[in-house]
C-alpha cells in the first residue's frame, strides 16, 4: 500500500533500533512487581482482622491504591482464564451452550451484593485465622463486577469464526496451541480487549463497597482506596475524598497507558476490515517495548515451549479416524461430572432460595414491587437523561477525527472512573440545590451511566460510512435532514447497545445511589437498590435474596423483551453491512 | 476570465490541481498539477489504475473536497461549495439501507424544494427509467447489486442533473449486469430530455471507458496525474466486438503499458540475471579492438595472441569479453570489429566511456546488480551479498575474480561504484540518476 511506502525511513530505523536500557526498565518493572505480589501475599497471611484501621492521610494513599490496584489485577486474571475456560466451552459444545448461556445472562444481572454474604461468609469460614478468606471474598467481588461481559465477548467471536478458516486449521491438523494463536486469538482478541477495558471499569465500580461493608452487625474493611474513600465519606473528610480522587484518577491513567493502550494497538494487527475512519491506536509503550532484546526472545521461547506442549500438529483430523474407545472415556466422564456438579450446585442453590423466599410475608412482596416500579422509573429516567445529551455530542464528535482523537480517551477515562466514589458530593450539591433525594438519585445513576452511551454512539459515528456522507453532501441534505436520514439512523445499532449497558449500570448503580451515607447521615430513597442495600446491612437474608433474584429477573426480563427487540429491528433496518 | 452565462460554458473545470492527504505525520500527493475540463455535451471516461487519485480527482471538480493547491471553476466562476448541478453515482451505491427505494430516491431532490405532487411524480419516473417500477416500497438489502445501482442512478438523475459523474459505477456487479447497466446509462444521456449535458466516468476497464467515452483521459499512479487524452470518435452504438473498437482498446492498452512500465519498453528481451563475465582488462579490451581495427577491421584468432603478446586462452578470454559488449563478431576462426566496435575505437575517452555505459545496461549481470541496487534504500550493498550471490548464480567461476572484473567494467562506464573502506558496490548516481527516475518499480 502507498501509504505504508510514504513511511520515513527514520520511524522504521528506530523500530529497528534495539536497545539494552529497555531490557533493564523492564526487568526492574518485573522485579517491582514480583515484590508487590510477594507483599500482598505477605498481607494474605497476616491474622484475621476484619476492619482494619483506615489512616487518612494522603501519604497513606499510594500503598493503599497499590493495594486496590492489586486486587484488581488478580481478579481480572480469575476473569481472564474463566472466560477462556467458560467462551470455550460454551462456544464448542452444543448441549452446554444451552444452559451456560441463559445462566451467564442471569449472572449479569445479579448485583454485586447479591453475591456479598455468600462470598464473605463462606470465604471467612474456610480461613477462619487468616486475612485470606476477606482478601479472596474482596477480590471473588471484584471478578464478578469484571468478567461476564468479557466471556459474552469471547463466546461471540469464537462464535463468528467462519466455517472456512476452521476448516481450514482442522485439515492442516493444528493442535490447539496453534488453534489457539492462529485462528481464536486474532478473530478474538480486539474484543476481547475493549472489553477488558470495560471490565475493570466495572471491577472499580463498587470499590468502595467491596473493600468496606457492614453485615449485620459485623463491620469488615480491608485497606485499600475504596474503604479510604468510605472512611472519609463517612467521617466526611472532603481533602481525604478530593485525595481519594485524584488517586483513583492517577491509577485508572496510569493502567491506561501500561496496559490497556499498548494491549489495543497491538490488538490492531489482528484487524480485519480496513475503516478509513480514525486514526489506529499508537501506544509510546509498545513502542518502546518493540524495541527490546528481551521481549521477541522470550516470545520465542515461550511460543516454542507451548508449541510443544500443545503439539504443533495434531495426530490426524477429528472426522477422518475414529478415535479409540479408551481416549473418549476420559473427557466424557469429566464433562458428566462437571455438568452433574453444576445441576447439584444450581438444584441446591435454587431448593436454598426457594426456603428463604418462603418466609417472607405477602406485605414484603408488595414492598419489593412498590421498590421494583420505583427503581425502573428511575434508572429509565438517567438512561433517557443519558441519551439526551450523550446521542448529539457523541455524532458530533464521532464526525469528526480531529475531535474523536482528543475526546475518545477522556470518555474512556471517565467511564472506567468508578461514579459511586463521588456520590456523597454530588449528594450533597443536589441537596443543597433543593431538588429532593428521590429525584436527585437519578442524577447519581446517569452519572455510573451515561459514558456508555456517548462512548458506543461516538464509536458508531466514526464509522459512517463515507460515501453515505458524501451522498448527503452531494445532494444537498440540510442539517435536520442529515440527521433524520443518515446521523441517527446510522448510530442506532451502537446507540442500542449503548443504551443496554447503560441501562445494567443503572441498575447497579441503584444499590449504591438509593442509598447514600455521608457524615453518619443516611439518605434513602425507596427503591429495590436501597432494600437490598438495607438487607445486607441488616443481614436480613430472606430480604436480600428476594431483591437480588427480583432484580435479575427484571434484568433478564428487560433483555428479553425489550433489548432484544431493540436489537432485532437495529439488524434488520439499521445494519451498515450491505 | 470572464464568466460565460450562456449554456455552452463549461460545465466544470479543474487547473493545476495537487491534493495531498496528511496522515499519521506521513504525506500522501495523491494528484499532482492535473488539469481537466468538462465541457458540454460530451462523455469523459478517466481511466487509471487504483490509487492514481481519479476518484479524488472527481470528488474535487463536484466541490466535496477541495483542492490543496489549483483552482476549481464551476461555468468559469470559481466554485463554492458543491457543484449545483453535479450528482454522483458512487460505487458501492451509496444507498442508505434504512429507507425505501422511493425514500432514497427522493433524497435526489431535496435540494430542489418542489411541491409534493411534482416531487412524486418526479421520483415516479425516475424509478420508471431505471426499470424498478413495482420496487418503490422495497428496502436495499431486499435488491440484487444491480437493482441497488439502479436506485442510485435513479437518485442521481431524478432531480435532472447536467452533470453525471459515476464513479466506478459498474465494478461491484457481475459482468452481464455491468454490459447491460452500461447501454442503459448511454441510452438515459442519450435521451436528451432529462436535462442531462455532460457524464464523467471513472474506470479502470479499457472497455468500459471506450464503450462510453468521448474523451479518454488516462492517469497514471504516484503520484496521480494526467498522462494522455485520447479522443474517441467510434459512433454510437459501440460494439464491444467491432474491430475498430478492439483497434482503440490495443492502443489504449499500449499507452499504459507505456506509462506504467517503460523498462519494459526500453529492453524488451533482457532478463536481469547472473551469468559468467569472462575476466578482462579494460586496457586488453580496448588494445584488442585497435589491433583488429589496424587490421582492416578482421583478423584471425591466432595472430591476435600474437601481436598482442598474450598466450591464446587470455585472448580469448578478452575476445569473449568484447563480443559480450557487441565490440566484435566471432565467424568461426575469425573476429571482426562490429559498428559499435568502430565507433569506440574511433571515439575520445569521454565517448568510450559513453559507449560502455550503454553496453553495460544490456549486460544481464549488470542489469542485475543494477535492480538489486536500485531496491536497496542507500542504493548500496556489501561485496559479501554481492559474492555470495556470484556464488550461487555461477558456481563455476571464481567469485572473487568475476567480482573485480564486474567492479572494474563497472567503474570505467562510471555505472557501479565500489568503496573499498566500507566494501560496498554503489550506484553511480549521477549518471544513472535519469534511468532511475523513469525505472523505478511500481
Amino acid at each position: 500500500m502507498a501509504i505504508t511506502r510514504m513511511r520515513p525511513r527514520a520511524a522504521d530505523a528506530v523500530a529497528a533500533v534495539r536497545s539494552y536500557w529497555i531490557d533493564v526498565l523492564l526487568l526492574v518493572v518485573l522485579a517491582a512487581l514480583f515484590a508487590g505480589t510477594l507483599a500482598l501475599a505477605r498481607r494474605w497471611e497476616a491474622p484475621y482482622r476484619a476492619a482494619t484501621e483506615i489512616d487518612l492521610s494522603p501519604w497513606a494513599l499510594p500503598r493503599y491504591t497499590l493495594l486496590s490496584l492489586a486486587r484488581g489485577l488478580v481478579a481480572y486474571v480469575l476473569s481472564f482464564a474463566f472466560t477462556l475456560a467458560y467462551g470455550t466451552i460454551a462456544a464448542y459444545h452444543r448441549r452446554a451452550e444451552r444452559i451456560m448461556i441463559p445462566l451467564l445472562d442471569i449472572l449479569q444481572g445479579i448485583p454485586v451484593l447479591g453475591f456479598l454474604p455468600g462470598l464473605v461468609l463462606g470465604m471467612v469460614a474456610l480461613f477462619p485465622r487468616s486475612n485470606a478468606g476477606l482478601e479472596l471474598a474482596c477480590v471473588l467481588m471484584i471478578f464478578t463486577g469484571q468478567v461476564w461481559n468479557m466471556t459474552f465477548s469471547f463466546y461471540g467471536s469464537l462464535r463468528a469464526i467462519p466455517d472456512e478458516l476452521r476448516e481450514v486449521a482442522a485439515l492442516h491438523r493444528f493442535g490447539w496451541w496453534k488453534r489457539f494463536r492462529t485462528l481464536e486469538v486474532p478473530s478474538s482478541m480486539i474484543g476481547l480487549v475493549w472489553n477488558s477495558m470495560m471490565s475493570m471499569a466495572g471491577g472499580w465500580f463498587f470499590l468502595t463497597v467491596t473493600e468496606a461493608f457492614t453485615l449485620g452487625d459485623r463491620d469488615f474493611r480491608l485497606p485499600g482506596i475504596g474503604s479510604y474513600m468510605s472512611v472519609a465519606i463517612d467521617r466526611g473528610d472532603t481533602r481525604a475524598m478530593g485525595c481519594a480522587v485524584v488517586a483513583m484518577i492517577v491509577m485508572i491513567v496510569a493502567v491506561d497507558q501500561v496496559v490497556w493502550r499498548p494491549a489495543l494497538a497491538w490488538a490492531q494487527k489482528f484487524k480485519v476490515e480496513e475503516t478509513s475512519a480514525g486514526a489506529a491506536p499508537r501506544s509510546w509503550l509498545l513502542d518502546l517495548l518493540r524495541r527490546s532484546r528481551l521481549v521477541p526472545w522470550l516470545e520465542l521461547e515461550l511460543g516454542r515451549l507451548l508449541a510443544a506442549v500443545g503439539g504443533g500438529h495434531a495426530e490426524s483430523p477429528k472426522s477422518f479416524v475414529r478415535e479409540p474407545r479408551v481416549t473418549r472415556v476420559l473427557p466424557w466422564t469429566a464433562g458428566l461430572v462437571a455438568a452433574l456438579a453444576l445441576v447439584a450446585v444450581v438444584a441446591w442453590g435454587s431448593v436454598h432460595l426457594v426456603v428463604l423466599l418462603g418466609t417472607l410475608t405477602a406485605s414484603d412482596w408488595a414492598a419489593l414491587a412498590a421498590a421494583l416500579g420505583l427503581t425502573f422509573l428511575r434508572t429509565a429516567t438517567a438512561v433517557a437523561l443519558g441519551a439526551l445529551w450523550a446521542v448529539p455530542v457523541g455524532i458530533w464528535v464521532g464526525l469528526s477525527p480531529a475531535r474523536t482523537r482528543i475526546v475518545q480517551p477522556l470518555v474512556q477515562i471517565a467511564a472506567a472512573f468508578p461514579a459511586p466514589m463521588i456520590f456523597p458530593l454530588v449528594t450533597l450539591a443536589v441537596l443543597s440545590a433543593g431538588i429532593p433525594f428521590g429525584w436527585g438519585c437519578v442524577l447519581l445513576m446517569l452519572l455510573g451511566s451515561q459514558w456508555y452511551v456517548l462512548f458506543n454512539v461516538l464509536a458508531g459515528a466514526t464509522a459512517t460510512p463515507q460515501d453515505l456522507r458524501e451522498a448527503a453532501d452531494v445532494y444537498g441534505l440540510g442539517r435536520i435532514a442529515r440527521w433524520r436520514t443518515l446521523y441517527l439512523p446510522a448510530v442506532f445499532p451502537q446507540l442500542v447497545t449503548g443504551l443496554v449497558t447503560a441501562a445494567g449500570g443503572a441498575w447497579n448503580a441503584s444499590i449504591v445511589a438509593e442509598y447514600v451515607r455521608y457524615r453518619g447521615r443516611t439518605l434513602v430513597a425507596p427503591g429495590l437498590g436501597a432494600l437490598i442495600t438495607q438487607a445486607s446491612e441488616t443481614a436480613n437474608f430472606p430480604l436480600l435474596a428476594a431483591g437480588v433474584s427480583t432484580m435479575a429477573v427484571a434484568l433478564v426480563a428487560l433483555n428479553r423483551t425489550v433489548w432484544r427487540r431493540l436489537y432485532h429491528v437495529a439488524d434488520e433496518r439499521y445494519s451498515l453491512n450491505r | 476570465m470572464a464568466a460565460r452565462s450562456d449554456g455552452a460554458s463549461d460545465l466544470a473545470e479543474a487547473r493545476a490541481v495537487s491534493k495531498t492527504f496528511v496522515r499519521d505525520e506521513h504525506q500522501l500527493a495523491v494528484l499532482r498539477d492535473v488539469s481537466l475540463t468538462v465541457r458540454p455535451s460530451e462523455v469523459i471516461a478517466i481511466l487509471g489504475p487504483s490509487g492514481c487519485g481519479k476518484s479524488t480527482l472527481l470528488r474535487i471538480l463536484v466541490g466535496l473536497i477541495p483542492p490543496t493547491t489549483g483552482e476549481v471553476l464551476c461555468h468559469g466562476a470559481p466554485l463554492r461549495g458543491i457543484h449545483p448541478g453535479a450528482a454522483i453515482v458512487f460505487q458501492n451505491f451509496a444507498l442508505y439501507p434504512w429507507l425505501t427505494v422511493a425514500e432514497n430516491v427522493r433524497v435526489g431532490l431535496y435540494r430542489r424544494a418542489l411541491q409534493r405532487d411534482e416531487e412524486n411524480a418526479r421520483i415516479t419516473r425516475a424509478i420508471d427509467l431505471v426499470g424498478l417500477e413495482g420496487f418503490e416500497e422495497a428496502y436495499p438489502k431486499e435488491l440484487s447489486g444491480g437493482m441497488k445501482q439502479r436506485v442510485g442512478i435513479a437518485r442521481a438523475i431524478v432531480g435532472g442533473p447536467e452533470l453525471l459523474c459515476m464513479d466506478e459505477p459498474f465494478s461491484a456487479l457481475d459482468v452481464l449486469t455491468a454490459e447491460s447497466l452500461r447501454s442503459e446509462v448511454y441510452g438515459l444521456w442519450s435521451r436528451g430530455d432529462l436535462g442531462l449535458k455532460s457524464m464523467l466516468l471513472i474506470t479502470h476497464l479499457i472497455e468500459e471507458a471506450v464503450f462510453l467515452g468521448d474523451r479518454i483521459v488516462i492517469m497514471g499512479t504516484n503520484p496521480g496525474s494526467v498522462r494522455e487524452t485520447i479522443a474517441n470518435p467510434l459512433p454510437h452504438p459501440r460494439e464491444y466486438r467491432d474491430p475498430a473498437f478492439l483497434a482503440l482498446v490495443d492502443e489504449i492498452h499500449a499507452v499504459i503499458t507505456q506509462v506504467h512500465l517503460p523498462d519494459e519498453r526500453r529492453r524488451p528481451e533482457l532478463a536481469a540475471r547472473i551469468e559468467p563475465f569472462p575476466n578482462s582488462e579494460v586496457a586488453q579490451v580496448f588494445g584488442l579492438l585497435e589491433v583488429l581495427h589496424d587490421q582492416g577491421g578482421i583478423a584471425n584468432l591466432f595472430d591476435l595472441a600474437t601481436r598482442l603478446q598474450l598466450e591464446v586462452g587470455r585472448v580469448i578470454l578478452v575476445i569473449k569479453a568484447a563480443e559480450l559488449f557487441g565490440f566484435v563478431d566471432t565467424p568461426k576462426q575469425d573476429v571482426v570489429l562490429t559498428t559499435i566496435g568502430r565507433e569506440l575505437v574511433a571515439g575520445d575517452a569521454n565517448a568510450r566511456k559513453r559507449i560502455v555505459h550503454a553496453r553495460l545496461m544490456a549486460i544481464p549481470t549488470f542489469c542485475y546488480l543494477v535492480d538489486r541496487l536500485r531496491r536497496t534504500e542507500t542504493m548500496r550493498l556489501a561485496a559479501e551479498v554481492v559474492e555470495e550471490e556470484l556464488a550461487m548464480h555461477v558456481p563455476n567461476e571464481p567469485t572473487e575474480a568475476l567480482f573485480e572484473t564486474i567492479v572494474r567494467w563497472g567503474r570505467y562506464g562510471e555505472l557501479l561504484g565500489y568503496d573499498p573502506e566500507t566494501r560496498e558496490i554503489y550506484l553511480d548516481v549521477e549518471s544513472t540518476v535519469a534511468s532511475t527516475h523513469e525505472g523505478a518499480p511500481t
